[in-house]
């Protein structure tokens, strides 16, 4: 019966897997040319399956499976970012690559989609694991179909280059989060996140000492783990060469879903210096001090991060290294999120309850630094993935030529920032598009990307908002990170601005091919419409958000798993 | 009347420019024409509108009672965290603003109509954005609302800058806009902490301006927190006013830009940091502002003899006047941080008058170089012979601006200085009456200087000799780049005795301007008394802290003056 439930919990990643093996399978016996047309109709029965489930408020835990707000929008942000990115992929999805001539191979094949969606089954997995172990096991699950992506792209040296870079750090980076997970194992002795959360936060001075000394190689070694996923400093700088190597579509993944994964992994070892139950008031000193250790390690790395990432990004002329310098800076962003979830939880822990509770609502907006992050993450996904969808929709262009000049060179895949010079005459609705989602990027309002940097902005003005500014107060930290975030922002708009002045100030004659297949470009309007609806009204994402962030960061009672009124597939 | 209510009036106002921008850009496939036919359409219509609004708000007595005119209240962001609002709103301090983005953005309409001819669809529907922009900054009464309205102005500059700009255009855009946005983002954050120190200290979450000016004057804010706010505002404020040393990306903007875009920048952007002063610093941080009060003051008369100076020895004609921006921007912070009553309603009738001044200046710049391709100095001579018309409004904008008496720029000019003059003579210690006395009449040696500068340039190129620009040298910088010019007109360039002068459009876009220059300069009671309870109110807390300030503090030393701020902090 147990298991049964499982099962029903799990369905959306069964579905997903399911519909994988249908790719793999169909695509080499059966002849299925329409890989990524599998992929999408699993995608969204998987995402019909997930709206069914249990999300608002209840948390339901089945073995190694927790079933919160939280798992619910990274499960919603995985399958919709999932969706968007299948398109990008696919080319033109109703025409196979095969059946197109060899110089056209944009669109992908079977085993691409199959691949696709198993990595998106691990990065769902992800999600709702609340064990190391199922978490260690979705991580793998989207890191092994990422080298088989990668590796399928390897046509010339710089995507050979690519795969294997990715790989060996890829490699260096789960086996140093594995160490991070069997020190915690070594903590508390079982690997169920809530069992290590209580024995981190257990009053017990045995178990307290114990903590003390291994948390810091704990934290530090799984914190690492989670850099290489979110691309940020200290294991940031694959992105560049991995991205440039590869397709536009591979780097749309690359640069939106392990992201995600990394926003979760940094989410649940937050958590796990959190009290789950509100009416507990003696935390142990370990977790005050877990809190305290992440807060600081966090708070650097985003300070660190977004200022590399974008003083970088000011050098790059290749397009997609510069979005890929620009995927490290907004990893410091969503850095600075989870830095402000750690250090509110730990003025939280450090004082008595009853005090929190009763200053909590009065003198401050309360948005948590989680919410921040989960809403700055979807508006950054969004445009990333429609800036790469455009791209892969433009394919190629002709490079300038006239009849007296000999014969007419072949086409140039779009690669460099001058690539798209004047294509608002050329291409006026990719252009607009393109503008649109690199001045979200930006933060420009009212785009979604200013609503994410304000919220962002807003959480760390708040940290400790009632004590007085001192050096080295947990105040100050913040208010100097607030103001990093604003100056990276507008040493960001420097290099965004570059994109958009060569596509408007800039005139061509080279005419653009567009040939990367029309599902790209789906992508890239469906991208426009999201952008334009959350310009307009960010709230019922911010909702959600808030839902998500408040379940994983704030005391909430753990709610009997009732497993009933779950449905069955 | 009673139908149309003013709530749906401001809003129709605001709308109207947007509309008028999408019908522009249907009419795209209808030729140059139609497109720019709609957008003076749209435009006069939007200051007919705008016209009757501030009637209606002049004719109505709850104006005068310092209470929101045609207050609007949407729900935007709210339920939630955020409790943001599209609140609009006219009060004093926005009201010549509002008028004024109205009326210049018919110039920017009208000076454009033969100079913009390629991708005129997008020029044209970018104006009317930007005219809805600014229009929406000084009717927004919500901290965010006046944020975005205040960035999003940026965008479609940035645009107007890039494309339809002159040679160096790229780098002048990218400039204007990182520049600003440095800048405005500590602004953002300095705001954000002020609507945080209000949630603290009232328990509920608003965006709302008047909510946190009350706030604010209820629960003052510690003085070191005040100050850091300050300056957080400072950044965004200075640098889009520009006070000097901020002021490196202005030329090369202004230069750059095409006329239509000066104009609206000189004539309302630049004043959106003077009014971020006006409605953020000064009611909301009055301690903070009294501290800054002198420094800035003595900034506001560095920018005017600097730029007076640079001025000087301009030998380009746009550029002249871009400097002759930033020191006549000089007068305003020296008026506004005077903080007298006569100085900071002349520096807020200054902000008006510099707007029609300097836009009619560039307007005329514009048409120069559509007729002879260069704004160089040395190549233009004996334009009156050719163009009288041009010359006569020219003249009246530069008398405008060097404030003679009889025309606006001349009520500005002396209230800032009475009011300087005042500054130094009332309550202050006599290490500061000499610092007053000293920099105010250095002011007025800037005056002489803004006179020399323009009437040498008006005299080279109006007058004298009737000189022939080099062929060649306008076409140059003209090739290679998408910009239209009527070469038509440059034809008959060989004979001087052949007259071009003013054309239709070009009256369109001047006439108006001249009316103002004359109404308010012989009249300018019917602008200053509307306003004046709105802009006193407004200021009466940093006048009675700089008071404060002054009637205690020893002011013997300069420098020491802020580390004894603490104690006297507590007082109020």
């Amino acid at each position: 019966m147990t298991s049964l439930q499982t099962f029903a919990l799990l369905s959306p990643e069964i579905v997903l897997v399911a519909a994988a093996l249908v790719a793999f399978l169909g695509g080499a016996f059966a002849g299925i040319r329409h890989g990524w047309l599998v992929a999408l109709i699993g995608i969204l029965a998987a995402l019909s399956l997930v709206g069914g489930q249990p999300g608002d408020g209840a948390t339901v835990t089945s073995g190694g499976i927790r079933i919160d707000a939280f798992s619910t929008f990274v499960r919603w942000a995985v399958l919709g970012t999932g969706a968007l990115l299948a398109l990008v992929q696919s080319g033109d999805i109703f025409a196979s690559a095969v059946s197109r001539g060899p110089g056209l191979h944009r669109g992908g094949t079977c085993e691409e989609a199959g691949t696709f969606l198993v990595m998106l089954a691990g990065l769902s997995l992800v999600g709702v694991a609340g064990d190391l172990v199922l978490l260690f096991i979705g991580l793998e699950l989207v890191s092994i179909p990422t080298y088989v992506l990668l590796a399928l792209k390897r046509t010339d040296a710089r995507g050979q280059e690519a795969a294997l870079k990715y790989f060996f750090l890829s490699l260096i980076a789960s086996a140093v989060f594995l160490y991070g997970a069997a020190t915690l194992y070594g903590i508390a002795g079982t690997t169920s996140l809530q069992g290590i959360a209580t024995a981190i936060q257990s009053p017990a001075p045995v178990s307290s000492g114990m903590a003390t000394v291994l948390l810091p190689v704990a934290l530090g070694m799984t914190v690492v783990g989670a850099a290489f996923r979110l691309a940020a400093v200290p294991m940031h700088f694959y992105a560049p060469d991995v991205y440039e190597g590869t397709s536009p579509g591979n780097a749309a993944v690359l640069s939106t879903l392990p992201k995600l994964a990394g926003v979760v992994m940094l989410g649940r070892l937050l958590a796990l210096g959190i009290s789950a139950e509100s009416e507990t008031a003696g935390v142990g000193p370990a977790a005050v001090a877990h809190l305290d250790l992440f807060w600081q390690l966090t708070a650097v790395l985003a300070a660190v991060t977004m200022t590399v990432g974008n003083v970088m990004a000011l050098w790059q002329n290749n397009l997609r290294r510069l979005l890929a310098c620009s995927s490290i800076a907004h990893a410091g962003y969503l850095l600075v999120g989870i830095a402000v979830a750690a250090a509110a939880a730990a003025t939280q822990a450090g004082q008595p309850l009853g005090d929190v509770a009763a200053s909590d609502g009065r003198w401050t907006l309360a948005l948590g630094g989680m919410t921040a992050t989960l809403f700055y993450l979807a508006t950054y996904m969004l445009p990333t993935a429609g800036i790469f969808g455009a791209i892969a929709y433009l394919g190629h262009r002709w490079p300038e030529w006239t009849a007296t000049s000999g014969p007419r060179p072949p086409r140039e895949e779009i690669t460099s920032v001058g690539d798209l010079d004047g294509l608002a005459s050329t291409n006026p609705v990719a252009a607009f598009a393109i503008a649109l989602f690199v001045l979200s990027l930006a933060g420009i309002p009212p785009l979604p990307g200013f609503w994410g940097k304000l919220t962002l902005t807003v959480s760390a003005l708040e940290v400790d908002w009632t004590s007085p500014v001192a050096l080295g107060s947990r105040r100050t930290w913040f208010l100097s990170l607030a103001v990093i975030l604003v100056l990276n922002a507008a040493i960001a708009a420097a290099y965004y601005l570059r994109i958009i002045a060569a596509m408007y100030f800039k005139s061509t004659k080279r005419g653009v091919q567009a040939d990367g297949g029309l599902a790209g470009g789906l992508a890239m309007l469906a991208c426009v419409a999201l952008v334009i609806l959350i310009t307009i009204q960010p709230r019922s994402l911010l909702a959600a958000a808030t839902r998500a962030g408040k379940t994983l960061t704030s005391p909430v009672p753990l709610a009997t798993a009732d497993l009933d009124t779950i449905p069955r597939p | 009347m009673n139908g149309f209510s003013p709530q749906s009036h401001l809003l129709l106002v605001i709308l109207t420019p947007l509309i008028g921008a999408v019908v522009a850009w249907l009419l795209g496939s209808r030729g140059l024409s139609a497109v720019r036919q709609s957008a003076a359409v749209t435009s006069l219509a939007t200051l007919f509108l705008a016209g009757w609004l501030v009637l209606r708000y002049l004719g109505d007595g709850a104006a005068a009672a310092g209470i929101p005119y045609a207050r609007v209240e949407v729900p935007w962001l709210t339920g939630g965290l955020f409790d943001v609002r599209l609140a609009l709103g006219l009060d004093g301090l926005s009201l010549w603003m509002f008028a004024l983005s109205a009326l210049l953005s018919v110039t920017a309409v009208f000076v454009s109509w033969e100079a913009v001819t390629e991708r005129a669809v997008g020029f044209y529907s970018l104006l009317l954005v930007l005219e809805a922009a600014m229009l929406g900054v000084f009717a927004a009464r919500d901290v965010l609302l006046f944020y975005v309205f205040f960035e999003f102005t940026l965008v479609p500059l940035f645009f107007l800058i890039g494309i339809w700009g002159h040679e160096e255009r790229r780098k002048a855009a990218v400039k204007f806009f990182v520049y600003t946005l440095a800048g405005s983002l500590l602004t953002f954050l300095g705001l954000l902490a002020i609507v945080l120190w209000n949630t603290s200290q009232t328990g509920t979450v608003t965006f709302d301006i008047e909510s946190l000016t009350d706030a604010t004057l209820a629960h003052p804010l510690p003085l070191a927190a005040e100050m850091a706010i300050f300056l957080a505002l400072l950044a965004g404020f200075a640098v889009k006013v520009p006070i000097v040393p901020l002021h490196t990306w202005l030329p090369l903007a202004h230069v750059e830009a095409p006329t239509g875009g000066s104009v609206d920048l000189a004539g309302v952007l630049l004043k959106i940091g003077i009014y971020g002063f006006l409605r953020f610093s000064m009611p909301m941080l009055p301690e903070a502002t009294a501290i800054a009060a002198p420094w800035l003051f003595a900034l506001g008369v560095v920018g005017i003899l600097y730029g007076a100076l640079v001025a000087l020895v301009q030998t380009d004609l746009k550029r002249l006047v871009a400097y002759s921006s930033v020191s006549h921007m000089g007068y305003v912070v020296m008026g506004l941080f005077a903080l007298t009553p006569v100085a900071v309603e002349g520096a807020n009738l200054q902000l008006v008058n510099h707007g029609l001044a300097s836009a009619g200046l560039f307007a005329i710049v514009g048409m120069l170089y559509e007729r002879f391709h260069t704004r160089s100095i040395a190549n233009l001579g004996g334009v009156a012979t050719k163009a009288p018309w041009l010359a006569v409004f020219f003249l009246l904008f530069t008398f405008s601006s060097i404030g003679l008496p009889g025309l606006n720029g001349f009520v500005g000019e002396f209230m800032i200085l009475a009011g300087s003059f005042q500054r130094a003579w009332s309550g202050v210690s006599p290490a500061w009456q000499t610092f007053y006395l000293t920099l105010s009449l250095l002011a007025v040696v800037g005056v002489v200087l803004g006179a020399w500068y323009m009437l040498q340039a008006v005299q080279r190129v109006f007058f004298g000799p009737s000189r022939e620009p080099p062929r060649g040298a306008g076409h140059g910088h003209a090739a290679g780049h998408g910009h239209g010019h009527s070469h038509g007109h440059g034809q008959g360039l060989a004979d001087p005795a052949d007259r071009c002068d003013i054309r239709w459009h070009e009256v369109m876009a001047l006439a108006p301007l001249a009316v103002f220059v004359l109404w308010i300069g012989l009249a300018p009671s019917t602008f200053l008394a509307p306003v004046a309870p709105a802009v006193r109110a407004t200021t009466d807390a940093a006048a009675g802290a700089f008071a404060a300030r002054m009637a205690v503090a020893p002011a013997t030393d300069i420098v020491s003056e802020p580390s004894a701020s603490p104690p006297l902090a507590a007082a109020p």
